[in-house]
Order: structure tokens, then C-alpha cells, then sequence
């Protein structure tokens, strides 16, 4: 029953998307019903798969092949896969829970705050199913099929403000998405012309030359090298390196707030997910240690480093609250690239892997949650009291104390501030980094909390230590926290007349901060999680196999 | 046996206690009962009485320490320092100190006997520390002039304390004493299993040893580091200084011992120096307890000699009979007698500063006709350690020469003479100029009751000890280990020599000697760099750390004012590196504008994929 979850897992979703359009031909608003329905159901086989896949001794690798066995492996294992295989093991099992939780919980903002329409909720799912697609899937052209169904999906959710401003961020997402996605799409087919094999462990067996009919290792073809420098710019297009990053700022920032909270947590994860997936599992260690190879991967961590250092100084000249986290994310995909390269680096040793690894899967957790939990509460104050800029932060904690409370216990997992789990991830990136021994990375990495700090500071100064702007409070004296206060100053960008706060908002805010908390205390929980994960990319392993 | 589990320590802290409490004659009752009472169990508990205990931990774990250890060196410090303890008491009440002087006196004392019926370092090393603190106590109690000197005297006995400390931490890492040491590293009470033999030279590593002769070198007052001795105890109150002048130095040759059983070459010599340095120095003084004070120096100089000689490695170690044991026998029997004639001697110098009022032997004299029992008792003890025959210093002092000589070490030998030399001739300068020379105007009455009581015990038991040094020879360890005659015609001439020596010296430097006036030690020149030094060790950190703090709060303010107007910065950057003349708006614009729009960016992406595909496939 367990191989089935995979595929359910994806279908539920997607057919889910039909049911709003459907019904909502019968009857008025049941968008968001219905989409509680369905996450909740999936959220449950979420739960059940990760228990599938970790309640045994070490983590199970389940597969479940589309079409049944007739199109899976035949015979030997050398038998290449003739259908597609989806994959759930340590790795995407972890991401398969961090998307079911947050498309749950951000329905909550979406409740009152988001936009409202049937068709909203349809793209929602969609967008659900597209990303357990890519998380799940374990072959390399099905993986830009998700790719695309998650980016069209985000550019029309990115464009259901139908304002103009959000329209051309959508378009220019639409457009530099879909450049990525192509290049991405151009690699496979390198590796396609001289494997024969889409499959990721076929691609990676071929690459080692294990089948017979290939004459050794071919680490050192050009047609292979090529197909990892399209593939690693098309991604990292999608997980928005500097200076591939251009389209985020905007989309994030024209977004409507919900939209922004949910992809700010998982969309750009998809990205960074799949080039950790390929470079670990698919080229593998042994790819970058052959030749010159290393140098690729090199020049992928000068992008990063260039990523975390104008990533945060950028930030930090930001007015506005979404664009300013929007360009955090650049910094923090930069550090979360620099893992996954520091991880196959031939510098490194087994430590050097082992710990670059866990910081990677614990940042892309930690980064979800808190990043996501960072734009809630953003679009919570914003919600209740028009503030979007900077500067109309003065002072709010007196009048908002949870939420800011929020924002300051999110703002400091951010900058990598104990115990929190973006403490955790920080810490084995930057005690990984630190066993390379490759001194300009250590430097930018140790560097890139101090950048944090820079504007994360400048906005807890803000909240607590300066009084109101004068003019700039929009009304006197003490408002109540809680759903009903008036909100909506100036110039605030609010849809379906939506303009209040709602509990859902201050609940989503609040439980991120307090689960930034706790999972800093979980960290031996979590590395024991990644630690198959971790033996793999050690063993230069096409599976992600049950730990020892 | 109860008493065999009263660790005399904890009888006389709880005398203390009470002392401060109670009314002042029940109390010092009570502390002369106490300290009788520990000379009862020392005399009644035998040998191998121990308690055990284990610190910080389970049996397996956690350290094992013997906080009371009966042997025949603790027993001997026992006896003699409850005995000293118990005159001293009756002294101070006779002298009139009060309750609380005589309860930090008590704590002292305890302290003391802590330190040596403790069978492992740590005991030893706490009970060390705390010696130290309320010995300052003491003479801090005394206000005045004593408390600068009992601040630097603290300030030396932290560092000493400290050394020691270190050395015991060395020493119990030493991989050779853990292999040594069955699991019991601190403990070297040799009723207790795994006990470790040898002492600090158990270690491989020469560390321990040399911070342990230093630290405890600071208490027994090494050349160099003795200066607190003269710099104290002159200051406090005079029973005070009876106190002080037996506990500190001969707990200190005591722990010399635990640390160097073996003894030492250098150890020896250095012994040496001090009883040729001390004896001389004090010569110069006319401040009565400053002189006595430079005698504790040099007669301790004779105990460390003979610590240092009780190795059988140390010069000639003897055939059938060791001298090593001599030595070692000689040393705790002349820290038996000194503290017996040292104690008196500043009783004796006690009552002339109690009846006269008067500290240097320039505004007295001629006491000797006024304060007949003082000027006899003194006289005892003054023969006593300068090594007449017939008084007890004679015998010990004899027993470390003798070593000395018959171990071959010339260069000590005529150290130690040339020690005696000058002992007898300062106290032949003291008792001169007290008690002989000139007169004193005014009524002087002699001794009160309870002080002469306490002065005729003592000089009794001088005498008692050196008429018959059987008594004493019961008592001391090695017992039939070596063999010692103390009335030899060469001793016997050996000790009058000396005296007579010094009688001829001192016809011809009387004249001199008086007007010596006031002679700088080597403190002098350390409490100077001490003080400039400090000073500028705590100006430079103050400048220092007031500078980084300017540097820090610059830094947190550029990096706030950036925060708060990122794009003014950028163009004062962008001004700085491109020149001035490109700002169009008048150099005040608000705005930075950088973003990219689509094709730019589709631009930037072909440009980095051209960057990757070069770099892989080209270079």
C-alpha cells in the first residue's frame, strides 16, 4: 500500500484542482473548503509516507513505478527503468512533509487575507501537486515537467491580484522562469544523447560507466559537462542565485500576501532541492573529482558567495518589507547553494560532506519554515495595520506585540541565532564549510550572519526602539490586537477587500516562531534524519538507501 | 578510638568560634583547653588513625581524600603546635587582646592543624589557603600600619597558594603518578592504598616540583621571597605576632617535606642562603620584631637544609647508619625547638613593647635591672637559638650541621656555621642593647602573671629539651635510623666556638651596630615595580579597552547610519571610486534604481551560461 502513496501524493492534488471550478459552478465560494479537504487528506498521506519512509530501522526507499511493473526494471538491475519512477526516500520525504504542512497552514492566511475565487484555489492545488511532483519524482525529464507545472502555476497565482503591477512581475517570472526551466531542459537532453537514460540512477550508473555497453566513466565527456553547466544555470535560475535572481524581488513583492507566504516557502526550495538532487545523486562526488571538474562547481560557489553578500546588502537597502525578505532569500539560497557544492567538493573530506549535507537539508527545512512564517507575519501587520514599509515599523510592537514578537524570534532564526533551527542549519553549513578548509567560502558563510544582522536589526530597532513616525501613525491611541481593527493606511495593496486581521494570521505568525524554537532543539532528530541522505552523497551512491 | 576520629582542626575551629562569642575570660579558657586538648590526642592517638572520604563523586569517580592522617611528622606538629598554641592563648589573654583577635587566632591555628593532619594535597592545599586568609585576618584585625602590610602579605600568599595549587594539578595529571597512584593520585597518607611515594619528584615532568619549591618556598620565606616575613610581623599586636611567627613557616617546612620527602640539592642550598641571609639582615634591624622576624628566615633556613638533605641521593647518604634520616630528623626537631624558643622570644619582646610602648631598641635599654624574668627568660631562648650548648636549639641545629658535614657538602656546612655566627651575634646585639646597655627612665614593671607564667613554661621546656635530648629524640621520626651523640667534645666546642666568635665580633662592631638605621630589603625595589607596574597595567587596559570602544561604537554607528540611508552611502561610495560630477540630481537623489527588467535578465543569463560552458569545456 505504501508504493501507492508516492503517486496519490500527486494525484490527490491535481484532481483536487478540478473540484473548485467544478463545483463552483453549483455554488458560491466553496474554494476554500475544498482545498482544506484536500490538503488535510494530504497532509495525512504526507504523514503516512514519512512514517513509510522512517519508521523502519534506518529510512525505507519506496518506489512506485507509473503504469505498474510492466514498464519498471526488468531482470538485473542494469536494466534501464522503461516508465518513470517516483521516489520517496530520506530526502524527499522530509520536503514531502514541509509542502503538505505549509499549503495546510498557509490556507489559514488565505482564509480572510488572500485572494478569494474559486480559480485561486484551483491554481493552489495545482501548485501543491506540481511541487510533491518534484519532489517526488525520480527521473530528470519528468523533473522539468513538474518544474513547469509549478512555474505556470506561480506565475498565474502570482498574477491573481490582476493588478498591473503584479502582471508584469508574473510576465517577467514567466519569461526568466521559463528561460531556466528550457536550459535545465537542454542538460537533460545532453545527458539524454549520451546515456539513453533519463532516469536519475540510470543517468548516474551510465555517468560511472557500470553498464556494459558504455566504455568507462563518462566524467570526462564534454557532451556531460555541458549537460551540468545547463542544468546548474536553469536551476539555479529557479532558485534565484545572484545574478539569475532578478524575477524574485518582484514576484514575491507583487504577489498577493498568501500567495507570497507559500511561495516563498516551497517554490524556490523546489529549485535548490533539484540541484541538490542532481549534483548529489545524478554527477555525484566522483563526477567533480575527475579532471578539472571541480572548477564548475567553483565557479557555482563564486555565484553563491556573490549571492549571500549582495543578496543581504541589497536587503538592506530595501523600503519595502517584502522586497527586503524577498532579497533575504537571494542570501540564503546562496548559502544553502554553497552547502550542496561544498558537500561534492573534492577539498572536503567525509566530514567536510557529511556536515555540509545536513546543513543543507536542515536550511532548506529551516528556510521554509521561517521565511515562510517571516512573509505571515509581514502580510499580518500589513493586514492590521497597513505598515509595508520600513520605516511605518516605528513602534509597532506596543500596538502588535505577538506579531512582532514573531517577527523578532523569526528575524533572529534568520540571522542564525540560537536555538533555533536556522542556528542549526547555519552551524553545519559553516562547520562544513570550515573541514574544506577552502577559506574565501568559511569567510563569506561566517560572514553572511553578521550581513543578516544588517537589516534583521535594523527592523527589531525599529519595532522596538523608536516611537511612531510622526504623521505616520495612522490613528491614536492603543488599538486591540485581534481580528476587526481597522487597518489599511495609504497606498496599501489589499485585494477582495480584504483589509483586516484575522486570527488565522496572528495563529500562522505565532506557531511559526514557536516551531522555529522547538525544531532548534530537534537538531540531533534532524541530522539523524539526514544522515542516509549524507552516506549517500559519501558513498557517491545513485540511491538514497536505508542509513547504516 | 573516638578520639582518633576528632580531627584536632575541627576541636580548635569550634573553639574559635566560641572564643568570639563568649565573654573574653571563659573564652580563652576555653581556647587554652582546646589547644591542650589537641596536644592530649596527638599524644594519645596513634599512628595510622586516618578518615577517609571522596569528593565530588561516587567511589569510582570521584576523588578519594584523607582529611585526617596520623603519622609520626603530623603527630610531632601536633604537639607543638597545640602546646605553642595553648601559651600563646594564656599570652594574649595576659596581654590584653581581645576576643575577636584571639577567634581569628584560633581559626589560624586551626587552619594550621588542618594543614598538617591532612593526608592528600587537597586537604592540604585547602587548609594551606585558608591559613593564609585569616592569618591576613589577624593582622588586619590590628588596623593601622598592618593593614598595607597584611594586604601585600595576602597578596603574596595568593600567589604562593596559587603556585602550589598548580603544582598539585600538574602533578595529579602526571602520567607517572596516575600509574603510580592506583586511582588515589591526591593522597600520599601512607596508611592509605595507592598512595604515591616520592612526592612532587613522583612526577615525570620537572613542572610540579619547581612550582611546589617556589609556592611553598613563598611560606618558608626563600631568599627573594621572605620579605613579607619582616614587612608583617612587627605590625600587629604583640600576641599577634606569637602566633605568626610559629604557624606559617613551620607548616611550610612541614609541606616541604610532603612535597620533597626526598629531599633536594637545591632545596639545601638554599636552606643555606637563608640562614646566612636571615641571620646577617637581622643584625642590621633595630626594630625588635623586625629582627626576630629575619631570624624566623634564617633558623627556618636551617629546616629547609635539612629537608633538602633528607635524600639519600643528596651528597654522601652514610654506610650503616643514614645521614638522609639525620636530616630529615633534624629538620622537624628544630621545627620543635624553634618554635618553642621563637615563640618565647617574641613573648619576651611582647612584654617589653606591652610595658614600654616602644618598638626599636634605639628608646630602650638597660631593662635588664627592671624586668628581671623577662631579661631571664630571654636570655634562655636567645641561647637557645643561637646553639649554646645546653639549650634545645643546640641539639636540632647540631643534628642538620652534623648532616651537612657528614654528607660532605663543605659549601652548606660553612653556610650554616656562618649562619650560627651571625645569630648569636644579633642576639647578643638584642639582649645588649635591652636589656644591658644604658638606662630606661620611668617605672617598668616586669611580666604580669599570666605572661610570666606562659614565659617560664616555655623557657622551661628549652631548657628541659636541651638538658635532655632523649625526650625530644622519642618524638621525632627515623628513630634508630641513624645515629646522633649530642654532647661530643667537637659539638661541645663547636657551639661555645661560635658564641665566642661572635663575642669578638660583636666587642669590635658594637659601636656600628647600634646606629644602623633603617636597611632596605628587596622589597623595596618589587613593592615599586608592583605598584608602577599595576598602575600601568591598568591604564593601558583602561586606554585600551577605551580605545577598541571608540573604534566599536564607530563602527556600530556607520553601520546603523548605512542601515538607515542605504542609497546616500552608495553614492557617496559610487562618488569616492567614479569622481565627483556624475550625480545629476545635485548629489542628493533618494532613489537608487537597479533593477533589471526582462531582458536584461535574459542578458545576465546567457552571459552566465556562456561563463559556465567556457570554463568547462574551453579551459
Amino acid at each position: 500500500m505504501s508504493e501507492l502513496l508516492p503517486a496519490l501524493l500527486i494525484v490527490l492534488p491535481i484532481v483536487g484542482a478540478t473540484l473548485p471550478l467544478g463545483v463552483g459552478l453549483l455554488r458560491e465560494n466553496v474554494g476554500w473548503s475544498i482545498a482544506a479537504l484536500v490538503l488535510s487528506v494530504e497532509a495525512g498521506l504526507a504523514a503516512w509516507l514519512a512514517a513509510a519512509v522512517y519508521g523502519g530501522e534506518g529510512a525505507a526507499r519506496i518506489v512506485h513505478v507509473l503504469g505498474g511493473e510492466t514498464f519498471g526494471r526488468r531482470g538485473a538491475t542494469e536494466n534501464f527503468v522503461v516508465g518513470i519512477e517516483l521516489v520517496a526516500d530520506a530526502f524527499s520525504g522530509l520536503m514531502v512533509l514541509l509542502v503538505a504542512g505549509v499549503a495546510l497552514a498557509v490556507l489559514a492566511f488565505a482564509r480572510r487575507g488572500g485572494p478569494r475565487g474559486n480559480a485561486f484555489y484551483s491554481g493552489y492545488l495545482l501548485l501543491t501537486g506540481g511541487l510533491m511532483g518534484l519532489f517526488l519524482t525520480g527521473d530528470l525529464f519528468n523533473l522539468f515537467v513538474f518544474l513547469e507545472i509549478v512555474g505556470l502555476t506561480t506565475y498565474g497565482l502570482v498574477a491573481s491580484d490582476r493588478d498591473a503591477e503584479s502582471a508584469v512581475a508574473a510576465l517577467k517570472y514567466l519569461v526568466i522562469g521559463t528561460t531556466g526551466a528550457s536550459l535545465y531542459l537542454l542538460g537533460v537532453g545532453y545527458l539524454f544523447l549520451r546515456t539513453g537514460a533519463l532516469n536519475m540512477v540510470d543517468v548516474s550508473r551510465s555517468l560511472a560507466g557500470e553498464p556494459e555497453w558504455i566504455d568507462g566513466a563518462l566524467y570526462g565527456d564534454p557532451l556531460v559537462l555541458a549537460a551540468f553547466g545547463f542544468i546548474a544555470v536553469g536551476l539555479m535560475t529557479k532558485a534565484a542565485i545572484y545574478p539569475l535572481h532578478t524575477w524574485q524581488p518582484d514576484a514575491y513583492a507583487a504577489a498577493p500576501d498568501a500567495v507570497t507566504v507559500y511561495i516563498s516557502a516551497l517554490v524556490s526550495t523546489g529549485g535548490a532541492y533539484a540541484f541538490a538532487r542532481v549534483t548529489w545523486t545524478v554527477f555525484t562526488s566522483e563526477f567533480f573529482a575527475v579532471g578539472q571538474n571541480a572548477r564548475i562547481l567553483e565557479l557555482v560557489i563564486v555565484l553563491a558567495c556573490l549571492s549571500v553578500v549582495l543578496g543581504s546588502g541589497l536587503a538592506a537597502m530595501q523600503r519595502r518589507l517584502k522586497r527586503l525578505f524577498a532579497y533575504s532569500s537571494v542570501s540564503q539560497f546562496g548559502l544553502i547553494v554553497i552547502g550542496v557544492c561544498v558537500a561534492v567538493h573534492p577539498a572536503g573530506g567525509t566530514q567536510a560532506t557529511r556536515l555540509a549535507v545536513y546543513g543543507v537539508v536542515i536550511h532548506l527545512l529551516g528556510h521554509g519554515l521561517v521565511k515562510g512564517g517571516l512573509f505571515a507575519t509581514v502580510g499580518a501587520l500589513a493586514h492590521g495595520t497597513g505598515a509595508r514599509r520600513v520605516r511605518e515599523y516605528a513602534g509597532l510592537a506596543k500596538r502588535r506585540p505577538f506579531l512582532s514578537g514573531s517577527l523578532a524570534v523569526l528575524g533572529l532564526a534568520i540571522v542564525g541565532v540560537p536555538p533555533t533551527i536556522g542556528f542549526l542549519g547555519k552551524w553545519y553549513l559553516a562547520v562544513g564549510a570550515l573541514n574544506t578548509r577552502l577559506w574565501p567560502v568559511i569567510f563569506v558563510v561566517f560572514a553572511s550572519t553578521l550581513l543578516t544582522l544588517l537589516y534583521v536589526a535594523r527592523l527589531l530597532e525599529k519595532l522596538y526602539f523608536d516611537g511612531p513616525a510622526e504623521g505616520a501613525a495612522p490613528a491614536a491611541g492603543p488599538e486591540p490586537e485581534g481580528p476587526g481593527a481597522p487597518g489599511g493606511a495609504d497606498g496599501a495593496v489589499i485585494t477582495d477587500g480584504a483589509g483586516s486581521l484575522s486570527y488565522g494570521m496572528i495563529a500562522l505568525a505565532v506557531s511559526a516562531a514557536v516551531l522555529t524554537v522547538l525544531l532548534g532543539f530537534a537538531g540531533s532528530a534532524l541530522t539523524d534524519a539526514a544522515q542516509p541522505i549524507a552516506q549517500a552523497v559519501i558513498e557517491a551512491a545513485p540511491e538514497v538507501s536505508a542509513g547504516g | 578510638m573516638v578520639l582518633g576520629l576528632v580531627p584536632p582542626a575541627v576541636i580548635v575551629l569550634t573553639a574559635a568560634l566560641l572564643v568570639a562569642v563568649l565573654p573574653r575570660d571563659i573564652g580563652h579558657a576555653i581556647g587554652i583547653a582546646a589547644t591542650l586538648g589537641v596536644v592530649a590526642i596527638s599524644w594519645l592517638v596513634p599512628g595510622g588513625a586516618h578518615v577517609t572520604v571522596t569528593l565530588f563523586g561516587s567511589a569510582d569517580v570521584g576523588f578519594r581524600a584523607v582529611l585526617y592522617n596520623v603519622d609520626v611528622f603530623s603527630r610531632l606538629m601536633g604537639l607543638i603546635f597545640g602546646f605553642i598554641g595553648a601559651t600563646a592563648v594564656l599570652y594574649s589573654w595576659a596581654s590584653d587582646a581581645d576576643s575577636t583577635q584571639t577567634a581569628f587566632a584560633l581559626t589560624y591555628v586551626g587552619s594550621s592543624l588542618g594543614a598538617v593532619y591532612a593526608g592528600d594535597w587537597l586537604t592540604l592545599i585547602f587548609c594551606w589557603e585558608l591559613m593564609a586568609v585569616t592569618s591576613t585576618l589577624l593582622v588586619w584585625h590590628y588596623g593601622g600600619a598592618a593593614v598595607r602590610a597584611g594586604f601585600r602579605y595576602a597578596v603574596l600568599h595568593g600567589i604562593g597558594g596559587s603556585l602550589l595549587l598548580a603544582a598539585i594539578i600538574w602533578y595529579l595529571t602526571d602520567p607517572a603518578v596516575v600509574a603510580a597512584a592506583d586511582g588515589n593520585p591526591l593522597v600520599f597518607s601512607s596508611h592509605v592504598d595507592g598512595a604515591v611515594e616520592g612526592g612532587m619528584l613522583a612526577a615525570d615532568s620537572q613542572v610540579p616540583a619547581i612550582l611546589a619549591a617556589v609556592g611553598i618556598g613563598v611560606n618558608v620565606g626563600f631568599v627573594g621571597l621572605h620579605t613579607w616575613l619582616p614587612d608583617t610581623y612587627p605590625r600587629p599586636h604583640v600576641a599577634a605576632s606569637v602566633f605568626l611567627c610559629v604557624y606559617t613557616t613551620k607548616t611550610g617546612v612541614y609541606g616541604m617535606y610532603r612535597a620533597f620527602p626526598d629531599g633536594h640539592l637545591w632545596i639545601a642550598y638554599m636552606g643555606g642562603a637563608m640562614a646566612v641571609f636571615g641571620a646577617f639582615t637581622a643584625l642590621l634591624q633595630s626594630d625588635m620584631r623586625r629582627l626576630l622576624s629575619y631570624h624566623i628566615q634564617s633558623q627556618v633556613g636551617y629546616m629547609v637544609a635539612g629537608v633538602g638533605l633528607a635524600g639519600a641521593s643528596v651528597g654522601y647518604g652514610g654506610a650503616k647508619y643514614y645521614y638522609d634520616a639525620l636530616a630529615a630528623a633534624g629538620a622537624f626537631g628544630h621545627v620543635f625547638n624553634h618554635i618553642l624558643y621563637k615563640g618565647l622570644l617574641f613573648m619576651t619582646v611582647g612584654v617589653i613593647i606591652y610595658r614600654t610602648g616602644h618598638e626599636t631598641l634605639d628608646e630602650i635599654g638597660g631593662l635588664g635591672r627592671k624586668m628581671p624574668l623577662t631579661a631571664i627568660t630571654f636570655a634562655v631562648a636567645a641561647l637557645s637559638i643561637s646553639g649554646f650548648p645546653g639549650f634545645n636549639g643546640f641539639v636540632s641545629k647540631g643534628m642538620i650541621i652534623g648532616a651537612a658535614e657528614k654528607k660532605h657538602l663543605d659549601v652548606l656546612w660553612y653556610l650554616l656555621l656562618l649562619g650560627g655566627v651571625g645569630t648569636f651575634l644579633s642576639f647578643i646585639k638584642l639582649g645588649y642593647f635591652a636589656f644591658v646597655e644604658g638606662s630606661y627612665d620611668g617605672t617598668v614593671k616586669d611580666a604580669n602573671t599570666g605572661q610570666s607564667v606562659a614565659l617560664v613554661s616555655v623557657a622551661g621546656l628549652c631548657v628541659l629539651f636541651g638538658l635532655f635530648p632523649d625526650l625530644l629524640f622519642e618524638l621525632l621520626p627515623f628513630q634508630g635510623e641513624y645515629e646522633y651523640h649530642t654532647f661530643t667534645i667537637p659539638h661541645l666546642a663547636e657551639g661555645v666556638g661560635l658564641g665566642l666568635i661572635a663575642l669578638v665580633a660583636f666587642a669590635v662592631l658594637k659601636g656600628p651596630l647600634h646606629h644602623v638605621g633603617k636597611v632596605p630589603d628587596i622589597d623595596y625595589a618589587y613593592n615599586r615595580a608592583f605598584f608602577y607596574g599595576g598602575r600601568a597595567l591598568i591604564v593601558g587596559t583602561t586606554e585600551a579597552y577605551a580605545a577598541v570602544d571608540r573604534l566599536a561604537v564607530r563602527f556600530v554607528r556607520t553601520c546603523y547610519w548605512v542601515g538607515n540611508n542605504p542609497t546616500v552611502a552608495v553614492q557617496r561610495v559610487d562618488r569616492r571610486l567614479l569622481g565627483p560630477g556624475r550625480a545629476a540630481d545635485g548629489g542628493q537623489a533618494s532613489r537608487l534604481y537597479l533593477r533589471a527588467g526582462v531582458g536584461t535578465t535574459v542578458l545576465i543569463l546567457g552571459a552566465v551560461l556562456l561563463l559556465f560552458l567556457t570554463l568547462s569545456l574551453l579551459l
